[in-house]
């Protein structure tokens, strides 16, 4: 492998990666705005110059690739006056409203302010200003922030497959919108905010809920398709505020799409049955635990008994289902659920040509390693009894009588006899298997809300009812 | 969507489109043709460049919104545009400004009710030795004073 130098430090490289890499392995931060390694370079910020033996000048790192003895400095005098003067025109227009800006504390412009920049300003004339821009559902402009560093207008561009921002005008008066200021169309929309090196595209849907630096970060796995992408879930107080992708270059990149990011509203939203229920003859009522498992578990001793499993469930819920069916009582069917259409792995497949699958729940391909078989028609039987994650769309049930157990909001568990409230993915811990065979681990964010339960330790209540039936 | 741009206009870029590397190449020139045939860009005329180009609807307005001589607006008879880069500004090309505002009753980018005059601020026309410079449809106006200007604009009016 060739070899180059950063600071003294000898690194070795890849023929065509650029410095800002290379240094990265080195343990040299470069600060960079317009760099994205998910996107093309451009160098048009100026912030990562670096200082290379042998050529006159200052060089832009994500545009220089590291060759053979190259001898970097990312440290000298000349380096630090030219990222100080890159930084002074960068926050010529800036408003420095950080206090009530949302990007606060996760900021670019802020970190490489802090650790590039002047603490003097010698500008004193007037700024310009913009007015706020409503972007469509999901973002909202702040163009007064904008650096002009054009990672949203390449995001879409490359990404996201839509040219639909633009960089209009030049110069001072450069406006970065999108074509006569029309929404976006994009499903990947929330990328832009995570993208922008600013506060000046925003998530309408955290806007001014909670400061950057206050949230707790968990990572974890979206549920949301069998595409499995890496991302984070933010959460403070028990309350989940955002989730973030994360890096993973061989599932999803950087990227993720709009459906997983706001996938996690369902699990706190008011609808969702977290207390026991059961059905009585004034309907459906708040009820004990032992009530509504003691009847369950008098349900599932005779007759006709279907077990149907959502393949929004992990791999650890699906066999504790399996073996508890078979402790319960023989004959016991068990069927997955999940997506009217995708019922099988073969049959699935990207939906767009970004991130989307076809599955939309989070595990078809574990269900299917572990040998469960996919319900197929409608689900008949004399007892029914539903187990879900939260995401697998339920099938059309014909029963005398069904239980529900896991996560069910009031309007879908409208028509069950009994439901016992399981436990959400930002609850759990657990497995998926993604379209591609990937094992990952969901990792649990918050506590569980009201009284809702694992799957596991319901089984176990309905195992000890029925010891205790058997002995008395 | 029906068609603004007249088959000349194809005819013309057929002629042109051997000289570039590729067709991308090709933007500057279009929007040039298109304009001289519609006097402004509209943004239909702005998305059948864009069909003819093939690229983005949105890489053509930036392209057509970066450079001043494109005309986004309708513009009036004459179209005035004077520079006020460093030279003409050191040369008086603020107080140019002012008084043709004034002379016109219009603000800098307008045009006047009678659709005669548009006046825009230029960047930099490139001919900083005799500034200040004042593009006048087609023509440069070089060593530009207020009186010059005055005479530029009554001699228009009396053409009409």
């Amino acid at each position: 492998m060739p070899k180059c130098f950063v600071d003294g430090k000898e690194v070795e490289f890849a023929l065509g990666e650029n410095l800002v890499k290379v240094a990265k392995r080195a343990g040299v931060e470069i600060p960079v705005f317009c760099y994205h390694p998910g996107l093309s370079v451009v160098a048009q910020c100026r912030m990562c110059y670096v200082e290379v033996e042998k050529m006159p000048k200052l060089q832009t790192a994500c545009s220089t690739m590291a060759a053979e003895g190259m001898v970097v400095k990312t440290q000298s005098e000349a380096v630090k006056k030219g990222r100080q003067g890159t930084m002074e025109f960068l926050l010529l227009n800036h408003p420095l409203d950080c206090p009530i800006c949302d990007k606060a504390g996760e900021c670019d412009l802020q970190d490489n302010s802090f650790g590039h920049g002047s603490a003097n300003m010698r500008h004193s004339e007037e700024r310009r200003t913009y007015v706020d821009v409503d972007m469509g559902s999901v973002i909202q402009k702040n163009m007064n922030r904008c650096i002009h560093c054009t990672r949203c207008i390449r995001f879409g561009d490359e990404i996201a497959g839509i040219h639909e921002m633009v960089a209009i005008k030049r110069g001072n008066n450069i406006d970065i919108t999108t074509i006569d200021g029309k929404q976006l169309k994009t499903e990947y929309a929330g990328n832009y905010s995570d993208i922008c090196p600013t506060g000046s595209l925003t998530l309408k849907d955290f806007r001014f809920k909670k400061r950057a630096w206050m949230l707790k970060k968990t990572a974890t796995v979206c549920e949301g398709c069998s595409k499995g992408c890496n991302m984070e879930i933010q959460h403070e107080g028990n309350v989940v505020y955002r989730c973030v992708p994360r890096e993973n270059l061989e599932i999803n990149k950087y990227w993720m799409c709009d459906e997983g990011r706001f996938n996690y509203r369902y699990t706190q939203d008011e609808t969702r049955v977290v207390d026991p229920t059961l059905r009585g003859a004034e309907g459906a009522k708040q009820a004990s635990w032992q009530d509504v498992v003691a009847s369950i578990e008098v349900k599932i001793r005779n007759g006709d008994v279907l077990f149907l499993v959502g393949t929004d469930l992990t791999n650890e819920e699906l066999s504790a289902i399996r073996e508890a069916a078979s402790a319960l009582r023989s004959g016991i069917k068990i069927r997955t659920f999940g997506n009217a259409d995708v019922t099988k792995s073969s049959e699935d497949g990207p939906a767009d040509n970004i991130l989307k699958m076809k599955s939309k729940t989070g595990n078809l391909l574990g269900a299917e390693k572990l040998g469960l078989e996919p319900l197929t028609g409608e689900a008949k039987a004399e007892t029914v009894v539903v187990f879900r994650g939260g995401r697998a769309v339920l099938p059309k049930i014909d029963s005398k009588w069904t239980a529900g157990i896991g996560v069910f909001n009031r309007e879908e568990s409208a028509g069950f006899d009994g439901v016992l409230p399981g436990l959400a993915f930002t609850e759990k811990e657990g497995t998926l298997v993604n379209h591609a065979g990937f094992e990952q681990r969901l990792a649990r964010a918050v506590r569980p809300r009201g009284g809702c339960k694992p799957v596991s330790e319901i089984l176990m209540l309905l195992l000890n009812t029925k010891s205790k039936a058997g002995q008395a | 969507m029906e068609k603004q741009l007249s088959q000349k206009f194809y005819e013309a870029m057929k002629d042109l489109e051997p000289r570039y590397p590729n067709k991308k190449a090709l933007i500057l020139p279009a929007l040039h043709q298109a304009q001289a045939e519609c006097g402004w860009l509209p943004p239909e005329v702005l998305a059948e460049v864009a069909a003819y180009i093939g690229v983005h609807e949105a890489q053509i307005r930036e392209v057509a919104s970066f450079y001043t001589m494109y005309n986004l607006k309708p513009v009036g008879k004459n179209h005035l545009r004077i520079c006020t880069n460093v030279a003409c500004c050191l040369r008086g090309a603020d107080e140019l400004m002012s008084y043709a505002e004034r002379k016109l009753g219009i603000a800098c980018g307008e045009t006047t009710p009678d659709g005669m005059f548009t006046l825009s601020e230029e960047e930099c026309l490139g001919a900083c030795t005799t500034a200040p410079v004042m593009m006048a449809n087609d023509d440069y106006v070089e060593n530009l004073d207020i009186n010059g200007l005055n005479d530029w604009i009554e001699r228009a009016k009396n053409e009409r």
